[in-house]
């Protein structure tokens, strides 16, 4: 009798990640037209209108890569966090915390030069983020509490407590229909580069370039890597774990709550439930599907921020804008399938 | 008058339990297997839209749970599968089940939001200001019943039969329980798809009684509360359920602390039980030093290298 046996391979592909995510895509956009056709709409006249509206011009190109911005700094926060094997769910948070951090040095701060007012503006950005995380980041190191559900907690804290800055203390009263906060100033306008390129997204290169280097090759990050493998080789190699971890998570925060400083500076200009339409979550998606690979994220992340423009540009035709959500998460989902065929496979195993 | 307000709280109280206590026990019996499945949220949410469908649709409340139960069964399956048969990590699974599950309902509840619902699972006794304890129990519906039952089944079946033996021993050690010709796969897969039926029970509970309209993300983070139910509760059911009353409680006092004079933001008031719930999670970590009794290798895929 021959039995079947599951195996790791044990020469993995350089590419799989990347074949993966294509054969994920490539499924994802046919489930997508499944749910079209289900709907009555014709996927590849839906499709091509969405690739048009999303990078067919200066401007719908800009936008999209303006959407990728906190796609990217949020994924390469989780990425950072999942070195010492630890899960962020809560970059959707340390956003909003990180534009509301920005909000608040805004009005309490009066310095004249906007270079420096901005820089000082960005920084608290990426510190509010961290300060959104310090709950789950100490509660993790000191008492091992689970991290998941800590971060993705302080999700629904920090939204709650913007509902209540742009209802209460912070509202704009100009503002009757939808609850904001008052716009800031146009000196502190992140300036645009191209079209309606913001300068958010040359920060975004450098931090990713920054967060390649720190991850794979400084000293941090090889610590980081070993604090997240066996504990006890960590203890061999003299790595405090416990710190390595804790750094990983506030760093990881920082980079959302970047993404929420560039958000509110560049799109929204003011604290709004509109901050994030769910980045932090697609984030997730975009860090989980490259192998927590910062370019792989970059990448990636300017294709899902265009997938959201044309999600939210078929809305006038009537189509569903989660159609563009769906894709996102199908793509995850079939990269996670293929992703088996390229690590495992089935041995014929003889009996006796 | 202030008895009647106590029995008030008490019978919302139920009702908010009833909804967090099934699909937590629900995702207990799926970690119990070995498997998390952090999808809670999307399969309550799939379960939640799909009956509230039916229901409208048909009119039929007996399909419409059997159709809310069923499809948020069939979708865990998809963690079932690229979990349990193809190995790849469970976080990330159940992750994209939750923004899946919370994206496809709100694409099919689309033309349902702000409908009425024209049946409604109906209490066993419709009293509208309860005054003692048994009008708050006659108060509640079939459901809050059947989730009694399903926690002394659950709690049985794991402890005294051989087919919750299996459970636990699979969830415990795969490789021993593989050893002695257990079925893992066929065990984790049921697990998950029973946790998937449970969290669509919830869903059905949500839509079609608890508030019976349907809203994008109406499921408001209860899934992430049912996951922290599980640890609070020490994978056992009964605590489990001690953990929901004492969550319903929370989420029924908070709308209820103005009317009780209490001068406080109603916007600050609902972030109280998300802190709460981290903060309980906490304690409980510190007062159990790590035994938290979870299931020897949750989170741990299996397969058999080589024999």
């Amino acid at each position: 009798m021959n039995n079947y046996i599951l195996s790791k391979k044990t020469v993995v592909n350089d590419l799989a990640t990347f074949y993966s995510f294509l054969i994920g895509l490539i499924i994802a956009i046919c489930i997508g037209s499944v749910i079209l056709l289900i709907q009555d709409q014709n996927p590849i006249s839906v499709f091509s209108l969405m690739l048009k509206l999303s990078v067919g011009s200066i401007n719908s190109l800009s936008s999209s890569l303006n959407k990728a911005i906190p796609l990217i700094l949020a994924g390469l926060g989780i990425s950072i966090m999942n070195s010492v094997k630890l899960w962020n769910i809560g970059a959707e948070g340390q956003i909003f915390l990180g534009a509301i951090a920005v909000n608040l040095i805004y009005i309490n701060i009066e310095i004249y030069n906007s270079s420096l007012l901005i820089l000082i503006l960005l920084i608290s950005g990426f510190v509010g983020g961290s300060i959104c995380i310090l709950l789950p980041a100490i509660t993790k190191v000191v008492f091992g509490v689970n991290e998941i559900i800590t971060t993705l907690l302080t999700n629904y804290i920090i939204i709650g407590l913007t509902i209540y800055l742009v209802n209460g203390p912070w509202k704009d009263p100009k503002s009757l229909n939808f609850p904001a906060a008052t716009y800031v100033g146009e000196e502190v306008y992140l300036p645009t580069i191209f079209g309606r390129l913001s300068s958010g997204f040359l920060i975004c290169i450098l931090f990713t370039i920054g967060a390649y280097y720190l991850k794979e090759k400084s000293v941090f990050g090889y610590e980081m890597r070993i604090a997240g493998g066996s504990a006890m080789t960590a203890i061999y190699a003299g790595i405090n774990a416990r710190q390595k971890a804790f750094f990983a998570m506030l760093i990881g925060g920082g980079f959302a709550g970047l993404a929420g400083a560039i958000e509110l500076l560049s799109q929204t200009h003011r604290v709004s439930i509109g901050i994030s339409q769910g980045f932090g979550y697609t984030a997730i998606i975009v860090a989980a599907i490259t192998g927590m690979r910062p370019i792989g994220i970059f990448l990636v992340g300017c294709l899902f921020g265009a997938l959201t423009i044309g999600g939210a540009v078929i809305q006038t035709i009537g189509v569903s804008s989660y159609i563009a959500e769906i894709i996102q998460a199908t793509t995850l989902i079939g990269a996670l399938v293929s992703q088996f065929f390229f690590t495992y496979q089935i041995k014929e195993v003889k009996d006796g | 008058m202030v008895d009647i307000q106590l029995m008030g709280l008490l019978n919302a109280t139920l009702q908010a339990a009833t909804l967090l206590f099934i699909a937590a026990l629900g995702e207990l019996i799926t970690e119990k297997t070995g498997i998390l499945n952090l999808g809670v949220e999307g399969m309550i949410s799939i379960g939640a839209v799909t009956a509230f469908m039916t229901a409208i649709n048909t009119e039929n409340l007996f399909l419409s749970i059997i159709v809310g139960v069923l499809s948020a069964s069939i979708f865990s399956s998809i963690h079932a599968f690229v979990t349990v048969i193809l190995k790849q990590d469970q976080t990330v699974s159940g992750l994209i089940l939750t923004i899946l599950g919370l994206a496809l309902s709100s694409l099919l509840g689309k033309k349902y939001v702000g409908k009425k619902l024209m049946v409604k699972i109906e209490s066993i006794r419709d009293v509208a200001e309860p005054s003692n304890i048994i009008e708050v129990l006659l108060n509640q519906n079939f459901i809050f019943y059947l989730a009694i039952l399903l926690m002394i089944t659950t709690s049985f079946v794991l402890k005294k039969t051989m087919f919750g033996r299996r459970i636990e021993a699979v969830g415990e050690d795969s490789r021993a329980s593989d050893s002695m010709g257990l079925k893992i796969n066929k065990t984790q897969f049921i697990g998950t798809c029973i946790g998937g039926a449970f969290a669509g029970l919830s869903g059905v509970y949500l839509t079609l009684s608890y508030v019976p309209f349907w809203t994008d993300n109406m499921t408001a983070g209860r899934g992430w509360i049912c996951l922290a139910l599980v640890i609070f509760g020490g994978w056992k059911p009964y605590r489990t359920a001690i953990g929901a009353v004492l969550f319903g409680f929370l989420e029924a006092l908070v709308p209820r602390l103005q009317t009780y004079g209490f001068d406080l933001s109603p916007y600050l008031v609902k972030i109280t039980p998300y802190l709460i719930t981290i903060l309980v999670l906490v304690v409980l970590t510190i007062y159990k030093e790590g035994k938290t009794g979870a299931p020897g290798n949750i989170g741990r895929p299996f397969f058999r290298e080589n024999r």
